[in-house]
């Protein structure tokens, strides 16, 4: 079984997250983050056959390939013009250092 | 890491008694290759190099919601072939995972990398040094993975805070990122590493790794063991970003092992007592200095990517990508020694060049049927007029089949060396052929018995010179050789010394 989440960790994802988290919404988000982990903490517990192989996705298809060829980019006008700002050539942010 | 190290307080008379012979300097390389694709690797923009700003994306590439990437074939393919190359187990089934970090010039706030289970697992190079500065070593490889790159993003560099600017035509670009064990022992292996790889990679043909346009670009972990007081240490490991150069990243890692060994004399921190620390390369002050970290940048929160699906990879398929791989750069310098007699060095150089050089030399050496005075042609006219010009041996003038012509008469005693240099100069400056070269010099066959009468000439008219030749001065013939050629330049040094040497019984 998981260890319930305590405020520390759950400030931790939200930075991580750039979610801004208001105080009085800490305790209640733990518990429910919690309540996750208890849940896949249970199904960690079902016992399987062991010929049973290690599942990666949601998906059980694979090989979903394209060739290497071109297909046309967006007109720059047209795509830049989904970002807050852009100078026409480039989009701009806020200073970087 | 499998060796465990203490962490004890040495005092400060200990720490200074400690030689560069107790030193060893730790490295490890991750080097990110850009592979060579049309197009990038989750959708069709191009990933041509140069182009004006955000004119090469689309919906996937700058992560608009509902978009779906779909995985490029022949980055898949190139990827294996390196894998192949750099000896690397090839996986079956290989998936793509989100490595969570917001940047912007990362759109989605994710990278689309491989996590758990890399396209290529372990695998090694091999390196010797061409002059023995080092022994040769096994550099063991710990994976590469097939991942997206990230776009540009240009600061305002004027200190007044202006707007940074992002392009995002290289967003989605497919790199392999390789990553070694921290297997190196000293700066000149780092570099010996790299160039050995940069030119497998090229000699494949995955990527032309032209650094220059970030198509290769390398990191560096770097620390130190130390051996004191019966004990062994380690510094604290370093991470060195921007190695814009092997000539840098050998320079670079030099500098951050001394740093290194300095600080410990100075604080005696371990690794124990310190964290992973990200430095960037100044190439303009050669010292790295820190970079700022990213706040908890280390916590990726990597999860399998929902909107791609796994690959499993065939038998058929990498062996016949396997078939695709021609000699690589040290089987090449092998069948230059073992079977065209070329020294190890020469065969080094040689092969340095690119598989177009060492095509052009077996042309030659086959076709005249003396490998040695091919090498010696090849290897220093050629390069030589390659290094001077900055040009690729396509763009050299003469072609192999004229070289050939032109050193099967050298080997065949129509032309010495002196006048084939000549008759090749005339070749490259006046565009045109061998036999139009040599008539253009006045170069024509000359008959034994002229060869005969011009050496009687020679004896007759200074008597001084044979007797010193007849008194054991055997160089003394070399004046006649020069008078000679005066008289006749057509007339084959070799074949006159001869000549003369019988004619007058010494
Ligand atoms: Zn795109």
């Amino acid at each position: 079984m998981s260890e319930p989440i305590d405020r520390k960790t759950v400030e931790s994802v939200a930075r991580l997250a750039r979610i801004d988290l208001p105080e009085d919404q800490i305790d209640d988000t733990a518990s429910k983050l919690g309540d996750v982990l208890t849940y896949i903490g249970q199904l960690e517990q079902v016992e399987l056959p062991d010929d049973v192989e290690p599942f990666f996705g949601a998906i059980e298809s694979v090989n979903a390939i394209r060739p290497d060829q071109l297909t046309d980019s967006v007109d720059r006008e047209q795509i830049l013009s989904n970002a807050p700002d852009a100078d026409g050539e480039f989009y701009q942010v806020p200073p970087v250092l | 890491m499998s060796e465990t190290f203490t962490s004890p307080q040495f005092d400060q008379a200990t720490r200074d008694a400690v030689s560069n012979d107790d030193v060893t300097v730790i490295i490890g390389l991750e080097v990110h290759v850009q592979l060579d694709t049309e197009s990038k690797l989750f959708c069709g923009c191009s990933t041509e190099f140069g182009a004006p700003p955000n004119t090469q994306t689309c919906a996937v590439c700058t992560g608009m919601p509902g978009s779906l990437p779909v995985i490029n074939e022949r980055a898949l393919q190139l990827s294996i072939k390196t894998g192949l190359a750099l000896n690397c187990e090839i996986a079956r089934y290989t998936k793509w995972d989100r490595k969570n970090y917001f940047y912007p010039d990362l759109p989605k706030g994710y990278q689309i990398s491989q996590f758990d289970k890399p396209i290529c697992g372990q695998g090694y190079l091999d390196i010797t040094a061409p002059k023995g500065e080092f022994e040769p070593r096994r550099v063991e490889l710990e994976r590469a993975h097939l991942e997206e790159d990230a776009g540009k993003s240009m600061h305002d560099e004027s200190q007044r805070g202006g707007n940074s600017k992002i392009d995002l035509n290289r967003t989605g670009t497919p790199l392999l990122e390789i990553v070694t064990k921290p297997d190196m022992r000293s700066p000149a292996e780092a570099r010996a590493f790299l160039t050995e790889l940069k030119l497998i990679l090229t000699y494949i043909g995955v990527s032309d790794c032209n650094m220059q346009h970030g198509n290769l670009r390398c990191d560096g972990n770097v620390n130190l063991h130390i051996k004191v007081g019966g004990e062994k240490i380690a510094t604290p490991i370093v991470e060195i970003k921007n190695m814009n150069s092997f000539r840098a990243a050998e320079r670079a890692l030099g500098y951050e092992a001394g740093r290194q060994l300095k600080l410990w004399k100075q604080n005696g921190k371990t690794i124990a007592d310190a964290p992973k620390q990200t430095r960037g390369w100044n190439d303009a002050d050669q010292v790295t200095t820190p970079q700022r970290e990213k706040e908890e940048s280390a916590d990726y929160r990597y999860f399998p990517d929902p909107d791609l699906i796994a690959v499993t990879i065939e038998e058929s398929e990498i062996e016949s990508i396997k078939k695709e791989i021609g000699r690589l750069p040290a089987q090449w310098r092998e069948l230059l020694i073992k079977e065209h007699g070329l020294k190890p060095y020469d065969a080094g150089v040689m092969v340095g060049q690119g598989a177009e050089v060492v095509e052009y030399f077996l042309v030659v050496a086959q076709g005249c049927g003396n490998s040695k005075m091919a090498s010696n042609w090849v290897g220093q006219e050629v390069l030589r007029f390659l290094n001077e010009s900055g040009e690729a041996i396509d763009a050299y003038p003469v072609s192999a089949d004229q070289m050939t012509e032109l050193l099967t008469k050298v080997n065949a005693g129509e032309l010495d060396q002196t006048r084939a240099k000549e008759v090749l100069q005339e070749m490259i400056d006046s565009k045109i052929e061998v036999q139009a070269a040599m008539d253009k010099l006045g170069i024509k066959a000359v008959d034994n018995s002229e060869i005969e009468s011009l050496c009687r000439q020679l004896i007759d008219e200074n008597p001084d010179v044979i007797q010193q030749i007849k008194d054991g001065n055997g160089k003394a013939v070399g004046a006649l050789i020069g008078k000679s050629r005066k008289l006749n330049p057509n007339a084959n040094p070799g074949l006159v010394k001869d000549t003369i040497l019988k004619m007058i019984g010494a």
